[in-house]
């Protein structure tokens, strides 16, 4: 299966934003010690990394193309 | 000073660093190199920081200020200081026969998140009642107290063993038939209702 209108440089964007949303979050729950920043990270940061690193892989599988190079040699 | 927490951040930083260098210049996994950079950026290092902060939490979930920091465990943690030898917690607090920072966790290590899944879910489930819900007046252990707990550290230890009522009770202790805090034995724990009457210790800084 091909999404055709869909480049993989989408889906790596896609993915970025969800990989360093988690991240952030992932930071901001190790501020305290407490019970919410657990939950905090193990239901809000756990599932955005983990929904980044799974259209990274959908990329792999079903993205239309590879991005050109936008800089090419002279 | 850059402890364990610190290295996590850094790990964390870093991949935040790559992952954002791929949002702005998707083009670089046209090449070979670039492909394998970004499986390390948005898939390898991701993950190691979803296990690294798993466990980073896990072991903070263990520290005595994380337990007592919910309200209804407020007077849990005020009988840790309870200044009477009967208070079970509060002699093994304050002698440490337990760590003080990991006091509540030494003896309730089967109970909640620190258990297998089905505690672990269950620790989960009391999140939601402290905050989302409304936790009860009375705090229940489901099951009771194990006494595989006291065991774990008394069990083989020589004044536990000597000791005529525990020889002659031990099979029924070790098969939990018989709870340790029994009435008329080690009765007298959290008494967590009456904490806020009773003198406190107050440890010398």
């Amino acid at each position: 299966m091909r999404f055709t209108g869909i480049g993989i440089d989408k889906f790596l964007r896609v993915a970025g934003v969800l990989i360093i949303l988690g991240l952030i979050v992932e930071i901001i729950s190790l501020l305290r010690v407490h019970p919410l920043m657990f939950a905090l990270f193990a239901f809000v940061g756990v599932s955005l990394i983990g929904l980044g690193i799974l259209v990274y892989l959908a990329s792999l599988v079903f993205a239309a193309g590879t991005p050109q190079k936008v800089d090419s040699p002279r | 000073m850059f402890g364990p927490i610190g290295i996590l951040i850094a790990l964390i930083v870093l991949t935040i660093v790559l992952v954002a260098a791929f949002l702005v210049r998707p083009s670089v996994t046209s090449g070979t190199a670039g492909k394998i950079l970004a499986f390390i950026a948005l898939c390898a290092l991701p993950a190691l920081c979803i296990g690294a902060g798993m466990f980073t939490h896990m072991q903070r979930s263990e520290q005595t200020k994380f337990c007592i920091s919910c309200h209804a465990m407020e007077n849990y943690g005020k009988s840790l200081y309870v200044d009477d030898a009967k208070y079970l917690p509060a002699q093994h607090f304050q002698n440490h026969r337990v760590p003080p920072e990991e006091a509540c966790y030494a003896c309730h290590a089967d109970y909640t998140i620190y258990g297998p899944l089905k505690d672990k879910l269950a620790g989960v489930t009391r999140i939601y009642t402290q905050y989302i819900s409304k936790p009860p007046t009375h705090i229940t252990i489901p099951g009771g107290f194990n006494n595989h707990q006291c065991l774990r550290c008394h069990g083989g230890a020589r004044n536990f063993e000597a000791n005529p009522v525990h020889e002659a009770l031990m099979d029924s202790l070790t098969s939990n038939q018989m709870s340790c805090i029994s009435s008329g034995c080690h009765d007298t724990v959290h008494s967590a209702s009456e904490v806020n009457n009773l003198k406190m210790w107050r440890p010398v800084q």
